[in-house]
């Protein structure tokens, strides 16, 4: 349970660590909070060549507000996103983010790097139908949540940029946001979430899935035992050693009718 | 690699590999072995120690991470917070201590429930958790 040997690197500002990316790519890994790439590097899962810390760029720290718009630095925690007012979803979503010793030094990009399938954040980032932006030293680009999200573990980031930023507009409003979790702030054995009539389930497949036939009963009013049942059938759920797939369609469908209750 | 930081108020520097936990840094150079290591991958809380004045787990931080911070372990707490008897093995003992000072540092008072759910980080195989619980309550009344 001990890290490989790796070169550290602790870049000043945005520019410096771009330029880390650019020379070494592939060899070198960006760490966030670190509270998922630490435990890959003491099990050996992850051995890079280099570690380029982002921990002092203060460019990536911090929310920016315009009118109904948040835009949320990469390495922003989520201890201090939970200190300040916040959509409503947001504000319920944080605590699941695991323990709050770990939500001290996990970021919101690194989260949303990451893209553990069921993590809070990629689920957020496709249900709010986030922007992220990313920096290379050639530039910057936007994606759309949903084309962010490749797959598990599996974000578009390429190798020599970074995640600078998560833009969410409209997050305010009513929306319902349900886990399954053994203990409070343990990963989700099953999640749902529903906003302005979307559905994203997560924690039930390889990648965080939005509902778009369960939507589209929503908007025909359908009743809850026929959204129930789509959305047994629309989960696209496999099992492990923490839960079966069944298990996690039966229990997705359930919070998916909760979650669209309480968002009503 | 060059490294200065403070621990329990005392100043310390030194050369340390990059790949050095702030655990390791801890316990196996500054022989502060209060702090304990069970999982070492974030889950069980035994290492939890204070960053900067925030919780946090010293097995998922690099000791080069904490880089100027203020470090607080369990040696450097009342052991009034949680006494000894409200443990077992006392393994656990060091995260809960921290957890504990970390979520009382802001004055509030909670109740019996939103305590069980914060404390949830931490695990303890002996007890079953409720003398834990009912030593806190007691410290805060």
């Amino acid at each position: 349970m001990k890290s490989a040997p790796f070169e550290y690197r602790r870049p000043a500002s945005l520019a410096e660590a771009l330029q880390i990316l650019d020379q070494h790519g592939d060899d070198a890994r960006p760490l966030a909070g670190g509270q998922s790439l630490i435990p890959l590097l003491a099990m050996r899962l992850a051995q890079p060549a280099m570690i380029v810390d982002l921990g002092r760029l203060p460019e990536l720290r911090g929310i920016r507000r315009d009118g109904s718009e948040i835009a949320i630095g990469a390495m922003t925690t989520q201890a201090q996103l939970q200190r300040l007012p916040l959509p409503g979803i947001l504000a319920a979503a944080l605590p699941h983010v695991g323990h709050f010793q770990i939500r001290s030094r996990g970021t919101v990009g690194g989260s949303l790097a990451h893209m553990d399938p069921a993590a809070e954040w990629p689920a957020l980032a496709v249900l709010l139908d986030a922007e992220l932006e990313l920096a290379a030293t050639s530039g910057r680009r936007l994606l759309r949540a949903a084309d962010f999200a490749l797959g598990p573990m599996t974000s578009a980031i390429e190798p020599n940029e970074l995640l600078v930023s998560i833009r969410l507009s409209g997050a305010e409003g009513p929306f319902g946001f349900l886990e399954v979790e053994r203990r409070p702030g343990d990963f989700a054995l099953v999640g749902a979430a529903c906003h302005r009539g979307r559905l994203v389930a997560f924690a039930t497949g390889a990648i965080a899935q939005r509902l778009t036939r369960c939507e589209a009963l929503l908007r025909e009013d359908g009743s809850p035992g026929d959204l129930r049942a789509l959305a047994e059938a629309e989960i696209e759920a496999t099992g492990d050693v923490h839960a079966s797939a069944g298990y996690r369609r039966r229990v997705g469908a359930a919070l998916v009718q909760r979650a669209v209750e309480a968002a009503a | 690699m060059r490294l200065e930081l403070t621990i329990n108020g005392i100043p310390w520097q030194g050369e340390v590999e990059p790949r050095l936990t702030l655990a390791d840094l801890l316990r196996d150079r500054l022989r502060l072995t209060g702090t304990h290591l069970g999982c070492e991958h974030g889950v069980c809380g035994a290492c939890t120690v204070l960053l900067d004045g925030e919780a946090a787990r010293s097995c998922l931080t690099l000791a080069v991470q904490a880089e100027g911070a203020a470090v607080i372990t369990v040696e450097g707490l009342p052991s009034s917070l949680i006494p000894e008897n409200a443990f077992q093995c006392g393994f656990c003992r060091a995260g809960f201590v921290v957890s504990a000072a970390a979520l009382l540092s802001d004055g509030r008072r909670r109740g019996r429930q939103e305590l069980a759910e914060e404390l949830a980080g931490n695990i303890c195989r002996c007890t079953g958790y409720r003398p834990i619980l009912e030593a806190v309550l007691r410290y805060q009344a």
